[in-house]
This record gives structure tokens, sequence and C-alpha cells, in this order.
């Protein structure tokens, strides 16, 4: 028997661990039907099966004893009758379990793919990728093992069980005492050994995962460990952990080694004492025969069988638990960010108003933003200028409700975000992320996602408005090049600028660059602006950079400091009245020379680009 | 295997999504038998890892529990048959027989379960012993590998090698190979009885028994199929859900909800077909093989009952036989799943095998190093002359790097991502060895070091830094396991850690999480300096983090570096303005050489490279 047998296993199921799978029983609600006709299949499976030995009995005592063979060759086929309706029987059952996992797990999936993508970031933040998928494909995986085992396996194993209780005590009633004497025996030692192999068990885990631990560390941290030359050291460590383990499993399998010929001495015993029973009964002129020992002899060996498949069950049982309660998990969450009910598809002024808006990340309590207020006007371009940790991409962050803030609100179009319905909301702007994303698909593909269905055309001039269609235009397969593993085999500045045609071909109110053009050199940027007034006229575009070249030719620019406005301006106006902002431009835009004379760094560009 | 040509990138950062186990991954269901190249040769050699007397007393201990298991049935046999009445006698029950009969069943069953038990304890024993050789080669291999080697391999797979294959070869010993030995001797036993009782009754029995294996092999090719092919759209849709999970931010504004959710239940539709067809493929196999095992059972108890009643055989005999055919058929369904185990455990021994057939750092290249040279009598100047180097063949990233470090100097080496930085670092640390060319620590070649020494000589704080999980006190000791609770807070506190370290709960004895997520990339780069520091090298090699780090824990990481520096030859990876303007010389790398050098006015001044990059690259960034 393989270790895994007393894997997590617990006797006790408490109350509150039922609940957890409860839970997730209104997904079998539609499968209903084939929930309750799957064990009725298997009791017809199981009948059949219970039949057989007491046909077989019949043959011997009132065939070959009494010396009749129709008798025998009745009781064969009776018996084959049973064995074939058995079988059926069996077959319907399976179809029956296999459409209500199936059908279940599909349902399932379905249901949990939809609620994680309708979270809002602070709640799929919470979870790791790795985890998500775990949840959605092994722990999935171990209720569907669950639920088949219980409409299949562990309803066998039940019906068998008493079943074969019934017969042995219709055969003779002190058979029946036998099996009632020895199945708790076989009991009891299931229970202890169980009971001593469940913290050892346990035990093997924990050094399971240290030995894992210290083989991670090896691989990812093999540039540490040899410049520090520890290698001999590390040699010692996992030495002591492997001989740990090594140890506890051990440990497992002789107590298993211990447990098995127990079980087995117990049954063959009181198959020994079956026989001894029966043998004395058989009197010339009683009813009971050589045959009904032997079929007792079969009955009590199955019913011994089908105990230890239910024990080997319960492992199935704690872990579709544990399974369920990582599920549940994501069921529990219910969505932060709401829609309102206003689409407002006429309104496309493309306005944007901060009042008073603050803003903490779940958890940090710092706040990131601390009182925001702003106006930005329809067709504005307008910039947010400011240092790394500033707020700055919290700010573009609130205005599609990746986040909704703390206090104050945000007005688009003079209608608070918080009352259009998600959609519209986000139908009305175009946002390029910091973090490039692409989806492994061909690069049409990932433009047209900004405007499903567009044409051909209109995905070539997005892209040159993007700066992109040179580059892609030059790639192998143009337009049909499938990006391949997010995005690896390009430059962060070309993922940038298929980005940005993907935000650009929405045409959309709003346009928001989160500091998104870092990868483009001055020059290409400045050409993408210049695209972009002519592309998107009367779009409303909001720049959050930290260069300020990239925005210096803005309507309007607003200082971000430490989460507050600092100030709001033209470039000039701010060269004035802002010292932050000056501060910046200097350190950005001046070289001081070793002779003191200060040049500035235009008049190096134009001493370069002329 | 990952033999990514993506080299620069570091091969933490470029690791997929690990730690997923889709269902049914490698695991050992007949429906994913894998393959062994070489059956035999491995077999031979797994053999080695065995403790022979060990294992020749678990196969003697295997013989007797069989023998014991073949003798049960035919004492049953004359137990029925002493009871049972006969044409000649009318009424033939002999209870004294019965009891003798009896008595020697019992005596086999205590035998049979003693050596059960011995056979368990005997397998647990073997099973330990060669999975703790096994694993200890296998580690002791793993730690002296080069890093080429980790950084080609995908570091799931070594680890998969660890814990999967050896679990499976552990499972093959432990339980398949004593399961296919008692199997062969059981299937043999049997059928020898079985002829001696009745010939014909056995041919009847086989046949049936030989019904349930076509069948069942037949069942399982089909599903095989349908087994690749689930695992096949089990991974597409995980592909999708990681796709959908990573690009969140994109699905939320661009309202591809419905769009991703499409996608996904057009493959979880099919994910439901095919599963239901595998599902009941499998679920078939029990009812059907039921079927014919109850054939099996009422052919014996009809034939038999007619073979009796003519006098060939006794009822007994029918008895012994059901048991037989019962006990004959278990091995043969067995067989070819303890045959696919030991197949999929030759394959992982082969993959374990792989790994310790590896070569050894020291093997990797002969150099004579010489002994003498210790770390303590470094200076500290480098020389790089004319250093060529590919990861790839044919695709050179150093091509002629060249450059002369006076002991102490401050060195900081700029240059685009791609340009050959980290590989002049991996050089210098012997984690790779130059194609052509000469590096030298005070004008002897770094190869004349033993390599210990070198990198006892050598410090280094990179970007992204690996921690292990354990206090940080231990984190920090790593850099000397002599050192004295003094000489440690003094690390400490020279390293600016001591301010969040007081913070943390339990201060020193704060245990990080794996890989030190429990703190942030700035207090992680702030512990490897205290490491380095405690360390104390003559040579140190920086690698500034520009990302995720707020202002104040920058200032103090620069601070640190700043201290450490002092005295010290120091080539650093510098992303920072001021750190570039602070060194004593700037090399630009560009193209795998050293195309600029000088102090930052002047290169300005020069408007090449240098200035060029300046303007990507570092204006904008200081704020």
């Amino acid at each position: 028997m393989h270790v895994s047998y007393v894997n997590e296993l617990s006797i006790k199921i408490s109350s509150e661990k039922l609940l957890t799978m409860k839970k997730l029983l209104p997904h079998l609600k539609q499968y209903r039907l084939f929930v309750i006709l799957a064990p009725i299949f298997m009791l017809g499976e199981v009948i059949g099966d219970l039949s057989v030995p007491k046909l077989m009995s019949g043959i011997i005592d009132n065939g070959v004893i009494a010396g009749n063979m129709n008798v025998i060759i009745e009781n064969g086929l009776l018996m084959l009758l049973c064995a074939a309706l058995g079988g059926l029987f069996g077959v319907l059952c399976c179809a029956a379990a296999s459409y209500v996992v199936q059908g279940f797990a599909a349902d399932l999936r379905a249901d949990m793919y939809k609620r994680i993508i309708h979270l809002s970031f602070e709640q799929t933040d919470s979870f790791t990728t790795g985890s998500l998928i775990t949840r959605m494909s092994s722990d999935i995986n171990q209720l569907k093992q669950f639920i088949e085992m219980s409409l299949r396996g562990f309803i066998r194993s039940v019906m068998l069980f008493f079943g074969g209780i019934i017969m042995l005590i219709s055969l003779d009633t002190r058979f029946g005492v036998v099996a009632l004497a020895a199945l708790p025996i076989e009991a009891v030692i299931m229970i202890i050994a169980l009971k001593k192999a469940f913290p050892l068990y346990k035990a093997v885990q924990v050094k399971l995962d240290n030995v894992n631990e210290i083989v991670s560390e090896n691989i990812n941290g093999a540039r540490t460990i040899k410049s520090f030359v520890r290698e001999d050291y590390e040699e010692a460590r996992f030495e002591t952990a492997n001989e740990d383990l090594t140890d506890k499993n051990y440990r497992v399998l002789s107590l298993l080694a211990k447990m098995n010929p127990l079980l087995h001495i117990v049954m063959s015993l009181s198959v020994a004492l079956i026989i001894l029973i029966g043998g004395y009964s058989i009197t010339p002129d009683a009813e009971f025969g050589v045959g009904e020992i032997m079929a007792a002899v079969t009955y009590i060996t199955q019913i011994l069988h089908s105990m230890m498949m239910m024990a080997n069950m319960f492992q199935t049982v704690s872990r579709a638990n544990a399974s369920a309660m990582r599920i549940n998990e994501i069921f529990d969450i219910e969505p932060a960010i709401i829609g309102g009910e206003i689409t407002a598809k006429n309104l496309t002024e493309g306005s944007v108003r901060f009042e008073n808006v603050r803003f903490s990340y779940p958890g940090s309590g710092a706040e990131t933003l601390k009182g925001i207020s702003l106006t930005i006007k329809p067709g504005e371009h307008f910039a947010i200028l400011g240092a790394t940790g500033s707020g700055k991409s919290t700010f573009a962050s609130l205005i599609p409700r990746f986040y909704d803030t703390t206090g104050g609100n945000i007005y688009v179009n003079r209608i608070d975000t918080r009352d259009y319905t998600l959609e519209a909301l986000r139908d009305k702007i175009g946002i390029v992320m910091q973090k490039t994303e692409l989806f492994s698909i061909s690069v049409a593909d990932n433009i047209s996602h900004g405007k499903p269905g567009a044409s051909m055309d209109e995905i070539i001039t997005a892209a040159a408005a993007a700066q992109a269609d040179e580059f892609i235009s030059l790639m192998e397969n143009g337009y049909e090049t499938v990006i391949a593993e997010k995005g690896f085999s390009m430059s962060g500045g070309q993922k940038q600028r298929i980005s940005i045609a993907r935000a650009i071909i929405k045409k959309p109110e709003i346009l928001i660059f989160d500091d998104s053009t870092s990868a483009l050199d001055l020059a290409t940027e400045k050409r993408l602006s210049e695209a972009i007034k002519e592309h998107c006229q009367g779009t409303t575009v909001i720049k959050v950079a930290q260069r300020i070249n990239s925005i210096i030719h803005c309507d309007r620019i607003a200082v971000i400091d430490n989460g507050m406005i600092d100030s709001i301006g033209t470039h000039e106006e701010l060269m004035l009245n802002s010292e932050i902002y000056r501060e910046i431009y200097n350190s950005q835009n001046r070289v001081p020379a070793a002779d003191e004379k200060e040049v500035s760094f235009d008049e190096y560009l134009e001493r370069e680009i002329g | 295997m990952n033999t990514s040509n993506e080299k620069s990138v570091k091969s933490n950062t470029a690791r997929p999504v690990e730690n997923i186990r889709l269902g049914g991954h490698r695991s050992r269901s007949p429906q994913n038998i894998e393959k062994p190249k070489e059956l035999r040769r491995t077999l031979k050699r797994l053999l080695k890892f065995l403790e022979k007397r060990t294992f020749f007393l678990l196969i003697l201990v295997m013989v007797i529990v069989t023998g014991c298991s073949l003798i049960t049935p035919s004492l049953q046999k004359s137990a029925i048959d002493s009871v049972s009445f006969s044409e000649e006698t009318g009424f033939g029950v002999d209870l004294e027989q019965l009891g003798v009969m009896v008595m020697w069943l019992i005596v086999t069953y205590i035998m049979q379960a003693l050596f059960t038990y011995f056979q368990g304890i005997l397998s647990a024993k073997l099973s330990a012993s060669t999975v703790l050789r096994l694993r200890k080669d296998l580690f002791n291999k793993i730690v002296r590998l080069t890093v080429s080697y980790t950084d080609n391999h995908s570091h799931g797979d070594i680890m998969f090698r660890m814990t999967g294959d050896v679990e499976n070869i552990s499972n093959a010993v432990s339980v398949s190979v004593g399961s296919l030995i008692t199997g062969l001797l059981t299937i043999i036993g049997t059928n020898v009885i079985m002829v001696y009782y009745s010939p014909m009754l056995t041919l009847i029995s086989v046949m049936s028994i030989l019904l349930t294996v076509i069948i069942s092999t037949k069942l399982n090719k089909v599903m095989r199929k349908y087994f690749v092919k689930q695992q096949e759209l089990n991974g597409i849709l995980s592909g999708h859900i990681e796709e959908t999970v990573t690009a969140y931010k994109t699905v939320t504004a661009y309202n591809l909800h419905q769009n991703a959710e499409d996608k996904f239940n057009k493959t979880n539709a099919k994910i439901k077909r095919n599963g239901f067809r595998a599902q009941m493929l499998v679920g078939v196999m029990g009812p059907c093989l039921n079927f014919v095992s109850n054939f099996g059972f009422l052919s014996v108890a009809v034939f038999g009952a007619v073979f009796a009643l003519n006098g060939s055989i006794t009822v007994g005999t029918i008895q012994a036989f059901l048991m037989y055919s019962k006990q004959f058929s278990r091995p043969v369904n067995e067989i070819a799943n303890q045959i696919a185990v030991i197949q999929t455990a030759a394959a992982g021994a082969e993959r374990v095998f792989e790994i310790l057939d590896a070569k050894n750092e020291d093997e990797i290249e002969d150099f004579n190093p010489n002994l003498e040279l210790t770390v303590e009598l470094t200076k500290g100047k480098l020389d790089f002359r004319d250093v060529r180097f590919s990861y790839i063949e044919g695709r050179e990233v150093l091509k002629g790097f060249s450059a002369s470090i006076k002991a102490g100097q401050k060195i900081a080496v700029v240059g685009a991502t791609g340009s050959g930085k980290t590989t002049v670092i991996n050089l210098l640390t012997r984690f790779y060895s130059p194609d052509s060319g000469v590096i030298e620590i005070d004008g002897i070649p770094i190869e004349n070091y033993p390599k210990d020494e070198l990198r006892k000589a050598l410090g280094e704080v990179l970007q992204d830094t690996f921690l292990f999980s354990d206090t940080i006190g231990k984190n920090i000791r790593y850099g000397d396991f002599e050192a004295d609770d003094e000489a440690v807070r003094a690390a400490i506190n020279e390293s600016a850690c001591d301010r969040f370290i007081e913070a943390l709960p339990g201060g020193e004895d704060f245990m990080l999480s794996e890989g030190g997520e429990n703190l942030s990339a700035g207090q992680r780069q702030l512990l490897a300096i205290a490491r380095v520091v405690l360390k104390n090298p003559k040579i140190l090699i920086l690698d500034e983090a520009t990302s995720n780090v707020d202002t104040r824990t920058e200032m103090h990481i620069t601070a640190a570096m700043q201290k450490l520096m002092k005295n010290r030859t120091t080539l650093i990876i510098a992303h920072r303005l001021s750190t570039i303007r602070g060194a004593d010389n700037i090399l630009v790398i560009s193209g795998g050489r050293v195309v600029e050098q000088g102090n930052h006015d002047d290169l300005i001044r020069q408007g090449g490279e240098y200035f060029k990059l300046y303007k990507t690259q570092f204006e904008g960034r200081e704020t």
C-alpha cells in the first residue's frame, strides 16, 4: 500500500468541514436527476454481484450434491443473467456519474472564471496567478474525484458491505456473528494504525517541504552559494534534512507493514472459522450444505474488502474538503467595484474633474493621494508630473475605476464615475499602461482589442499614428506576427507602441498615458504627440510622466508631490512659479561641465540633432 | 528542457509560472506511460543504488509469502472436501480431517501474515536506503553543477527530478518490483496447481482471464488518446487563465471580459465533452471487467459442477478453482500497471542520471590552480585583455573586451540592456569561462587561483538579491560563519539595516519567507549588502537596482554602497547618475567591447555613445 493511503486522512469530519462542501452543492442542482439515478444503477450492479455466490451455492448443494443437472444449468443461466444485468447497470451508473461530474466541473470552472475576471485589482492582487490556476485545475479535479467516488465507489462499497452482511445472515445467523465479531477488530486495527499514521504523515510532509526548500534554494540561489563558497555547508544541511525525511518515511511504511498483515489475518481467521462452523453444522438431513459454506467464504471476503475500501476513501474526503475551501475562498469575494446605471453614450465631451480625491492602497495605511482637486477641460492635453512614488500613477488608475477612491469624487463628463456602468465608463477611456500587457495572438488582433471588428485599414492607421507601422511591417509576418511569450521577442519600445496603437484605435474621449512612453526616444515621442493630435481630434489626453521633455508641450502641467498638487500651469508658468518644477527641470536638463560653465541640455540637443 | 537563448535575462525573472500541477501531470496512471530510452542500461545502473543484501532477502521473503498464498486454497479445498457428500459413502463428513485441515489453514495464514510483515519492512528499508542515496548523490551534484547548467535548464524541471522522479523510483522499488516478482510467481504457481487438479477447468478459467486482459488493453489504448487530448486542453485553458490574469489591467480597461469569457467557455466546453468520453471509458472498464470476472466465476462454477457431477473432480476443487482463478487474475491485471510504473520510474531515473552525468564545476576544465594563491594575498588589480565570450556558439556577447582597473579604483560600467555588462561579472566570478582572452587579478590569470579562493576575494550585490528562508541573522552570517555577534552588529549598522531590522518583530531572529518575499526589494538589497560587508571581499561587484525601491530606501542603499566601496576595487553596473559621476572611471560598453572611457564630463563633451545613452537612459530618471 502506498504512503498516500494515509495522506491527509482524518477520521473525524467536523460539521464545519461538511459545510464547506455544502456551499458548492448548488452547482450540482442542475444534474440532480442523474445524481439520484447513479446510485440506483449502482444498486443494480451490486445486486448482480451479490446474487452470483448465492446462486453458486445452489449449484453445489442442489446440483452437484443432489446430482441434479437441470439445477446446474438453470442456476448457471441465472448467474449469467445476473452478471450481464449487473454489468449493464454498472455502465449506466458510470454514464450518469460521468455526466454529473464533467458537467459540474465545467460549470464550476466557468463560474469561477467569471468571478475572477470581474474582481477588482486589489482583490486579484491578493492571489498569485499560480494559485488561481491551481484552484481552477487541480482543486476542481479533487472535487471531481470526490463526486465520482461518492456516486460510484463509495455507494458500491456501502452496498456491498451491508448487502454482504444480509446475505451472510440469510445463509446462517452464526456466520453473521463471525462477521460482526471480525468487523470491530478490523475497525479498531485500522483506527489505531491511522491515528498513529496521521501525525507521522504530517511530519513527513514537513520534512519533505524542508528538503524541497533546500533544493529549490540551491537551484535558484546557485550564484549566491557559489560566490560565498558554501557548497560544503549546503551539502551538510541537505544531508540532515534528507536523513530526517527518510527516517519519517520509513516509519510510515513500517507502520503500514504492520497494519496490512494484521488486517489480513483477521480476515483469514474468520474464513477458517466459517469453514469450521459450517463443517460442524452439516448434517445429512439438514438443508444446510457445503455450497453455503463456499458462498459464505466469498461474502465475508467481500464485506471485509469493502470496509477497507471505505477507509481508503476518507482521504479523498479530506482532500476534497481542502480543495472546496480554496474554491470557496474565491466565491466568497464579492466584487468590490460595481458599476452604476448610466451609460451616457451621447455625452462625449471628455472632461475630467477630481474633487478632493483621497486614496490609500488597502493595507498600506499611508495615503497615496491626499486630497486632489483639479479639472481637465474637454480636448485639453494635460500632464501630471512627479517623482517615483509621488502618486501620479494612482491618479491615472482612478479615472477608469481600477481602484475606487477612499474619499472624494471623480467626474467624467460631469457625471460621477461611480454612476456609470463599468463598461460605459471604460469605453470612454483609452489607457496605455506603464507595464505593457500584450496577448499571445497576432499583432493585428492585439491592436483591434481596442476596437473589436476594426478593419485592417483602421489597424494600420492606428499603428502608423503610434509610430509602430514601420517596425511591424518589417517583421516577418507583418501584422499577422504572433506575439510570443508576452512579447519577449520585442523590445520595450516596440511593445509600448503596439499598446499605444491599441488605445488610439479606440478613439476614446479620454486618452491616458500612464508613463508609457518611457522607452521611446524624444524624437519618436514628439512625432507620436503630433500624430495623436491629428488622429484623435478633440480627444482629451492625460499624460503621466517623470520625464519633463515628454510633456513640455502639453497645454497644462500639474506637478504632484507627495500625494498633493504642488502647482498647475504651462511650462513657462511653472518655470516661474514652481520651485519643484524648476528643480526637476534643472536636474534633468542641466549638465554641469567640469569648468563650471553650465550648458543646458537643449544646447546639446541642438548640436546633436540640429 | 528549456534551452532559452535569452541568457542575459536572469533565469529568475524569465521563469514561467511554476508550482502548477495540472491534473494527471506525469502521474503514474497507465494512461501516461513514459518510455525510457535505454531500459536495460538504466535498470542496471539503478540496481547499483540498491542494498544488495536487503534486496535478496526481500526476494526470498516474497517467495515464502507467495508460497503460503498458493497453499491456502488447496487447504481450503481439502477442508471442504472433508465435509462434502460423496457418492460412494453417502454421508462423508470427516470432522477430524476438517479440524486438521483448518488447523493447517490457520498455521499457513499466520506464517503468511508474519512474512508479509517482513516483506513490508524489508521493502520499506530498501526504498528508504535507495532514495536516501539517490537524493544525496543528486543534491551533491546539483550543488556543484556549473551555473550555466542551472541557467540553461528550467528550475522547475530540475526540482521535479529531485522530487517527482525520485518519488517514482522509490515507488517502483518499494511496490512495483515486489508486485512484479510475486505476480509472476503467483501466475506460474496457480497455473501449475490448477492444471494438476483439472486441466479442463484450468483452460476455462485462463480463457476468461485472457478475455479481461484483451478488453483492458483495448480500452486503455483508446483511453490514452483522450487523455493526451485532455492534457492538451487543460494546458490551453491554464494558459488562457494565466494570460488574462497577468494582463488583467488590459482586460479591464478594454472591457474584454466577455471576449475572454467566450474564449474560456469554448475550451471549457471542449474539455467537458472530451472529459466525459475519457471518463466514460475509464468508468466502463470497471463494470466490464467485473462482468468478465463474474462470467469467469460462473463458468468455473457451472463447468466445475458438471465435472463434479460426473465425478472427475470434487466440490472442494471447485472452491479451490474459484480462489485460484481470482489469485491468478489479480497479477495478470496488475502486471501491465506495474510495468508502466517501472517504465515511468526508469524514465525518471534517466533524467536523474542525466544530472548525475553532467559535469561538475571542477571537472569542466582542468586548470592547475596554484594552491598557494589565497584571498589574503590579493590586492585587487583587475585586467581584462581581449576577452571574447558567447553563450551560444556563433553569437558573441563580448567581442574583445579589454579594460584595466587599478587596485582600489571605482569603475562604473554603463551600457544599454544586453550590451554585455552582466557577462563581465559572470566571467570574473568564473561562473562562465571566456572563449578566448585573459582575465587577471594582480597580474595572475584567474584560472590560476583556486576557484574557492577566487570567489572568497569577490563580493557581489546583484539586482535580484537571493536570500534564504531563515532568520535575518543567519542570512547575514552567510557572509562569514565565524563572525561574532559584534561583527554582525557592525555589519548591520554599516549597511544601514539597523533601522528596518529593529522595526521587525524579533529583530535579527525575524524569519524570512521563501526568497525573502516578506521584505521589500530595498530591504532585501540592504541585507545583501550587510552580508557582503561581513564577507569583507577585496573586490566588489555592485549592480544598482532602479526599480521598486522608494526614495528613502534608495538613499540608504546608495549610502551603504558608498561605505562598502571604500578601499575596495569596485565594479559597478551603474544606473544612477550620481554613482557614475562619483566613479574614478566610466567604461561605456557597446556591442561587447569598451567603446569609450573617461569621466562623465569628458564623455558628455565627446558626444558619442555615452552621450546617446545618457539621453535615453539617465535624463528624466534623476529627480
